[in-house]
């Protein structure tokens, strides 16, 4: 955020700019975009491209051996009366609202904790976000499979105190559970985001309070929460856009079946298997639009609450 | 990304002085990071194309699933070829079964397609029906060795697209070492009934250790649903791509593997969902953990090496104890077909035929991809199989006069079936459907995947 700072006092200088400076104002922005030509290029090539060939795909038929022929809005209506989709719908809004809300509650938490000024704050930061890095792994999504097997290490613990646990992730009942579980655990990034906010509230407030006799929690609910409500608008935002998309935890903890029956089988995961598993690119291609459109339209609605909640002190 | 490291270095050094306008930055960075987060879930990879002949050599691609075992023999196949023709280099592609399909499509999509691909009858349809394979009789592959069933079975409205690659059966292979701790008698596979089977695999888990079962879960292939259904006068698929069966037949099969599960002959729903994702070295038969298991008669070196013990081949139970009611049936393993795309499709033809009918072939790959289905090549290679194989060999070879009729190929769209009958299978045993609702609903989703 400091660079962000740092970028706004560059932009907003006051006065107007003689020819010099305008000169090389341009001289720099010319060296600007030379510098983010790579970038561009591949955002072009490997981003816009891919997604301006998927627009035109969702309109067809496309079986990867042949080449597309055009249906119109024939895959959009066929959703319709796709009940696995409509399965897939219901798991991954379960995932993002169950799991982005507890996530963040327990990276706020994490973070308040840190907060208070331990003793190596680095290392414990760093012990927290790990997961964060690990979390959207294979390695740990095969890990995550063996603890929570029917005879992995839960199990054995739960056997210890005479427990009979269930296959927590081959047990329609409790896989989808399992896998938000792995979701919760990686809180790190946001955590981060949240010890930053935290360190910028200015200290005076909570004299102030403490003056007037404020306890813990009205300190808690009447400044820090305030406060801190644009970071938690912030990372709300991302991680509800991050969820949506999930689908590595779910296509390795459930061996790429969205298993057992389908009681994990995330909208991404249903369109790779019609993608790639059913011959059916079209269709395919048709899901990631709606998927975009299904963010598109969260993060909107996040846009326009936030005007409720979101406390800017400026 | 690098916002979050940004907001950590801003932790650190606590810029006090410019938070105010930071946090306003902030909603807007929270835009730009929705858009760029958003498109990110439409970016879709590309594919590279393969270099061709580098120093003057024709390289052809050559794609096989199996494991490791396969992997070794197979590498020395290509290099028996490779001597043979200095001008030609094969490069290996392989991987497991479960990513070699998603892969093998995508190639194909984007023009990339191996030469030689290692190809599956589920899948061949699939792939001839929509030009993507080789017509193999148009190019000098001599196939007058081999078995007629297996050769049939690589024909198509496309031609010749497929040369069998090997011959295989179904069978439930027992381990004795299960069978010996629990101290029960290895079934006779002449005379053995359903109501056998279930019961002894009910009586193996009631001896033996928490954890151990009588018998693996049938219903997550269709093998052993094909099996059952021919034993019934019904089948898989019809001669004109229909689905063969009705959703009463399916749910008589889950209803008798329900009773099963209720008796504890065969794993808990869970472990049954867990054993499908294990790959064969880890598998119940392989780790001991299962007295019976399912398995392509091919699969019984490997499983054997893996287990550490001996293994025995069974012939499926029969409704009767009438070994010829059986009605098992030869199926060609896999298929050697090609890309209709490949630039070299005459030195293609000369390696399928090496692989077909040269006995340095044979040598080299054994009995890894079931019975030789060149007789000539069979035979010559006897002697170099090891137990193992002589086993399987033999199996296939006794089982000869019982056989039903060549079931009809897997049509169109067939690849899917397998994972319906999983899911459904599981929806069964964790009593989330009935047997009846489980089958007409997998009926009906079945009919739409092939139609």
């Amino acid at each position: 955020m400091s660079a962000i700072g740092e970028l706004s006092t560059m932009s907003r200088r006051k006065g107007p700019m003689s020819a010099e400076e305008k000169k090389a104002n341009g001289r720099d922005n010319k060296a600007a975009y030379i510098f983010l030509l790579p970038w561009l290029l591949g955002l072009a090539v490997i981003t816009i491209g891919p997604m301006l060939m998927s627009l035109y795909l969702s309109f067809t038929d496309y079986n990867l051996l042949q080449p597309p022929e055009w249906v119109g809005l024939d895959n959009f209506f066929r959703m319709f009366g796709d009940a696995r989709l409509h399965n897939s719908l219901r798991v991954t809004f379960t995932y993002v609202l169950v799991g982005v809300p507890l996530q963040l509650a327990v990276a706020l938490l994490i973070a308040l904790v840190l907060d208070k000024g331990l003793r190596g704050l680095p290392f414990y930061r760093s012990v927290f976000y790990l997961p964060s890095l690990l979390g959207g792994s294979v390695a740990v999504a095969i890990l995550w499979k063996q603890i929570f097997g029917t005879t992995g290490l839960v199990n054995q613990l739960l056997a210890m105190i005479g427990i009979q646990g269930p296959g927590w992730i081959s047990d329609p009942s409790t896989s989808l559970g399992s896998i938000i579980l792995l979701h919760v655990w990686t809180f790190g990034s946001p955590m981060i985001i949240f010890l930053a906010g935290l360190r910028q509230i200015p200290n005076m407030y909570y004299e102030a309070a403490e003056v007037d006799g404020a306890t813990t929690l009205q300190k808690f609910w009447r400044i820090t929460l305030p406060m801190l409500s644009p970071i938690l608008f912030f990372n709300l935002v991302l991680q509800i856009i991050g969820s949506f998309q999930s689908f590595t935890q779910a296509f390795i903890v459930s061996g790429g079946n969205g298993g057992p029956s389908d009681s994990t089988m995330f909208f991404t995961l249903y369109l790779y298997q019609k993608g790639f598993g059913q011959f059916d690119m079209g269709y395919a291609s048709a899901m990631a639009w709606v998927l975009l459109v299904i963010i598109g339209a969260f993060t909107a609605i996040n846009f326009v609450a936030s005007k409720y909640w979101v406390f800017y002190d400026d | 990304m690098p916002l979050f490291a940004r907001a950590a270095a801003a932790a650190t050094s606590g810029a006090e002085a410019k938070q105010a306008r930071s946090r306003r930055r902030l909603r807007a960075s929270g835009v730009v990071a929705a858009a760029a987060a958003a498109v990110l879930a439409l970016s879709a990879c590309g594919g590279g194309s393969a270099p061709k002949s580098s120093d003057g050599k024709v390289e052809l691609r050559f794609s096989w699933w199996g494991g490791d075992k396969r992997a070794q023999l197979t590498q020395a196949a290509i290099a028996a070829f490779e001597a043979q023709n200095p001008g030609i280099k094969i490069k290996p592609e392989y991987g497991d079964w479960s990513g070699y399909w998603d892969k093998l499509a995508t190639q194909v999509a984007a023009n990339d397609a191996p030469d030689i691909i290692q190809m599956d009858e589920k899948y061949i349809t699939e792939y001839s029906s929509r030009g993507a394979l080789l017509d193999l009789s148009k190019y000098q592959i001599d196939t007058s060795k081999l078995d007629e069933a297996a050769l049939n079975a690589g024909k198509g409205k496309k031609g010749l697209t497929g040369i069998a690659a090997g011959i295989n059966a179904a069978t439930i292979l027992a381990n004795p070492a299960v069978f010996k701790a629990a101290g029960v008698a290895i079934p006779d596979d002449k005379t053995w009934t359903w109501e056998d089977y279930a019961r002894i695999s009910a009586e193996v888990t009631a001896k033996s250790p928490k954890g151990t079962y009588g018998s693996a879960a049938y219903g997550t292939d269709e093998a052993s649903l094909g099996v059952w259904l021919r034993q019934n006068g019904k089948s898989l698929y019809t001669g004109d791509g229909k689905l063969g069966f009705e959703p009463s037949d399916i749910a008589a099969w889950w209803a008798f593997l329900k009773d099963m599960s209720q008796n504890k002959a065969v794993p808990s729903a869970s472990e049954v969902v867990e054993a499908e994702a294990a790959p064969l070295d880890q598998s119940g038969l392989a780790t001991g953990k299962n007295g019976l298991a399912f398995w392509w008669s091919n699969q019984l070196p490997a499983l054997e090496k893996a287990s550490g013990g001996e293994l025995q081949i069974l012939r499926f139970p029969t409704k009767t104890g009438k070994a010829s009611d059986t009605k098992l049936w030869y199926k060609a393993s896999q298929f050697w077909s090609a890309s209709s795309r490949t630039k070299h499709p005459e030195e293609v033809a000369k390696f399928i035929n090496f692989l077909t009918n040269d006995v340095k072939a044979g040598e080299a790959l054994l009995a890894d991809r079931g019975v030789y289905p060149n007789s000539q090549v069979r035979d010559a290679i006897s002697s170099k199989l090891t137990k193992a194989d002589t086993k399987v060999v033999s199996f296939i070879d006794q089982i000869k006069n019982e056989l039903g009729e060549a079931p009809a190929p897997p049509p169109k769209g067939a690849g899917a079936i397998q994972e319906i009958i999983k899911r459904y299978t599981s929806e069964v045993l964790f009593n989330r459907l009935s047997t009846e609702e489980a089958g007409k609903k997998a009926v009906d989703e079945m009919k739409s995947a092939i139609s």
